[in-house]
């Protein structure tokens, strides 16, 4: 059973607020959900291990250097710039 | 049915019409029909007028041109297009330009296809009926009451109205499938890593595949041919195994084994599944032997792939924070208040709830009980598809166990909507290849889809199959829409 405080501490965990009012709602839909994902707990068997898809390995490419993108390139999308650099408010 | 790529690919090599009156043409209908439709978010006219000039000066120069050379296509908006709005039709990417372009998109470019613009999708491609979307819902080409089915429901929309004679969608549960099926068309989800996913935004990693969406079966081989290499940015890329899937398009299927595993058509609507029983009659007269069989891990499939897939989400999405790209909410005390009224302001309710059992099932105390349950299931899931494949070459599934929801319906419950996908999650549980094409019409005359399902890397197996089926049926089974150019 969720519970009001699950879904506050998950919020909390997931960097998002649930407005008071929106509180029993989110409940009830997590509730739902996590009762549709315990459905895989009646599984008689454990399963197998699972580490990749269709048996795939690390692929590693050589370490060379190439050109990356310009600085203003990166910056472009960004709200707030300032001198080359993202800007956030100030928090100390 | 003749492909819609090589109709329009003869009739600029003939010169019967030039690739800016083609490209006119398709703008045209855009701008008339996508009121009704809603498939496009984004219109590149001036780029796509750009490119087809640039395909005339080579036709007039006596220059050969490519199969995919002066198309008119479409890309799903979460497909990275550099200079070109990509928003995953989220609040949160409003605004966002990519500095970059998708490997899939830098190689139709270098081909020369003709973008006509992007594709209303569910938010970030989490739903079935592509009414998540920030910018509303994506109406069906055969009744605009209905939906075009989800995520890639724009695309869908777009290619079954012939606003656009292909696209590219994305697939992590059915996405590129469940809309073909939709829309009475045809969606190939390739095998997992046959197609580059470097810039395609992130969903579920492990799941997410890059596809085409085309009217006929020659057309999907075409651009899945064209798509399907290795990339060296995407480092669970493998590319195609083997020969173009166009070499072996129209070969005898006569002793081809086609499996039907009865827990598919458990639950399906009657005409869903008479459907399927008459697509296994067109089988047997092309010489194919039907093999039924169980497959019992499969009713685990649905709850494994949510808990997978928004595990997987919860941690892709947790980059959008309003510093670097994207949505920034406006009044804020800190950090921290900044980040978090940013992605609650700037991500919908559906995209939240993903993210929230996502961080749910990955968190302490949680993690053993659902995520590597999870992944165990899965592996016996996968382990399922293996043996199932040593009594048959192909498995035929309905794609989805009814045709497209009335407007409104799938957004109001959730666990509903995510039932639907019964058919369809299976296939990227297990990376496998899958194809949608049209197999009948409902009651309602909606398309009803069906899907021929491949081991890993077959693709030509199961485009060969769909191939002989479209060519025995033909006509019986697509009906164009009202919209768009009509050939």
């Amino acid at each position: 059973m969720v519970t009001h405080d699950d879904v506050i501490a998950i919020a909390r965990l997931s960097k998002l607020y649930i407005p008071e009012e929106e509180l029993d709602s989110m409940t009830k839909a997590m509730d739902d959900i996590i009762k549709f994902a315990d459905t895989i707990n009646n599984a008689s068997e454990e399963g197998v291990e699972f580490d990749n898809i269709n048996n795939l390995s690390n692929a590693f490419r050589e370490d060379e250097v190439v050109e990356s993108f310009d600085r203003d390139e990166i910056l472009c999308n960004a709200n707030d710039i300032d001198e080359g650099h993202f800007l956030v408010r100030k928090r100390v | 049915m003749e492909s819609r790529i090589k109709h329009y690919n003869n009739m600029l090599k003939n010169r019967e019409i030039t690739c800016t009156e083609l490209t006119e043409k398709y703008l045209s209908s855009i701008e008339s029909d996508n009121k009704d439709l809603n498939a496009y978010v984004t219109v590149t006219a001036d780029a796509a007028m750009e490119a087809a000039k640039k395909t005339d000066e080579k036709i007039s120069r006596g220059e050969e041109i490519s199969l995919l050379e002066g198309i008119p296509m479409t890309l799903k908006d979460n497909i990275s297009t550099k200079g070109i709005e990509t928003t995953c039709c989220s609040k949160i990417l409003e605004g966002y330009k990519p500095i970059y372009n998708a490997t899939v998109w830098e190689t139709l470019k270098t081909q020369g296809a003709v973008l006509l613009g992007k594709t209303n999708m569910d938010e970030f491609a989490m739903g079935s009926s592509s009414e998540t979307s920030y910018f509303g819902g994506a109406a069906n080409p055969h009744n605009i009451n209905h939906v075009a089915g989800g995520s890639s429901g724009g695309v869908a929309s777009a290619v079954g109205g012939n606003i656009a004679v292909y696209g590219l969608g994305s697939d992590t549960g059915g996405s590129i499938r469940q809309p073909a099926s939709f829309c009475g068309i045809v969606g190939l989800k390739p095998t997992y890593g046959a197609v580059s996913r470097f810039g395609l935004i992130a969903y579920a990693s492990s799941f997410d595949q890059i596809g085409p969406i085309t009217t006929t079966v020659e057309d999907s081989a075409i651009v899945f041919d064209a798509v399907s290499a290795y990339d060296k940015m995407d480092s669970t890329s493998q590319g195609r195994k083997g020969a173009p899937t166009v070499d072996t398009l129209k070969n005898d299927i006569k002793g081809m084994k086609i499996g039907i595993a009865r827990e598919y058509l458990e639950g399906v609507r009657d005409e869903v599944r008479v459907c399927i029983e008459k697509a296994c009659e067109v089988y047997k007269s092309l010489g194919a032997e039907i093999v039924y069989f169980d497959l019992p891990a499969l009713k685990y499939a649905l709850p494994v792939y949510y808990i997978l897939a928004c595990a997987e989400a919860s941690s892709n999405l947790g980059r959008y924070d309003g510093i670097r790209y994207g949505y920034r909410t406006d009044a804020y005390k800190d950090v921290n208040e900044m980040i978090c009224k940013t992605r609650s302001e700037g991500f919908g309710d559906e995209v939240k709830r993903r993210i929230m059992l996502g961080t749910y099932v990955l968190s302490a105390g949680y993690y053993d009980a659902y995520y590597k349950k999870a992944q165990n299931l899965r592996g016996s899931i996968v382990n399922a598809f293996k043996n199932a494949f040593k009594c048959c070459d192909v498995i035929l599934a309905p794609t989805v166990p009814m045709t497209a929801f009335e407007k409104g319906n799938a957004i109001s419950d959730p666990i509903e909507t995510y039932l639907t996908d019964i058919c369809t999650v299976p296939v990227n549980i297990a990376g496998l290849p899958g194809v949608s094409i049209p197999c009948g019409f409902g009651e309602n005359g909606l398309p009803i889809g069906m899907q021929l399902i491949g081991n890993t890397f077959c693709e030509s197996t199961i485009l060969n199959a769909a191939w002989q089926y479209e060519n025995a049926v033909g006509s019986e089974v697509f009906r164009p829409s009202q919209y768009g150019i009509k050939l």
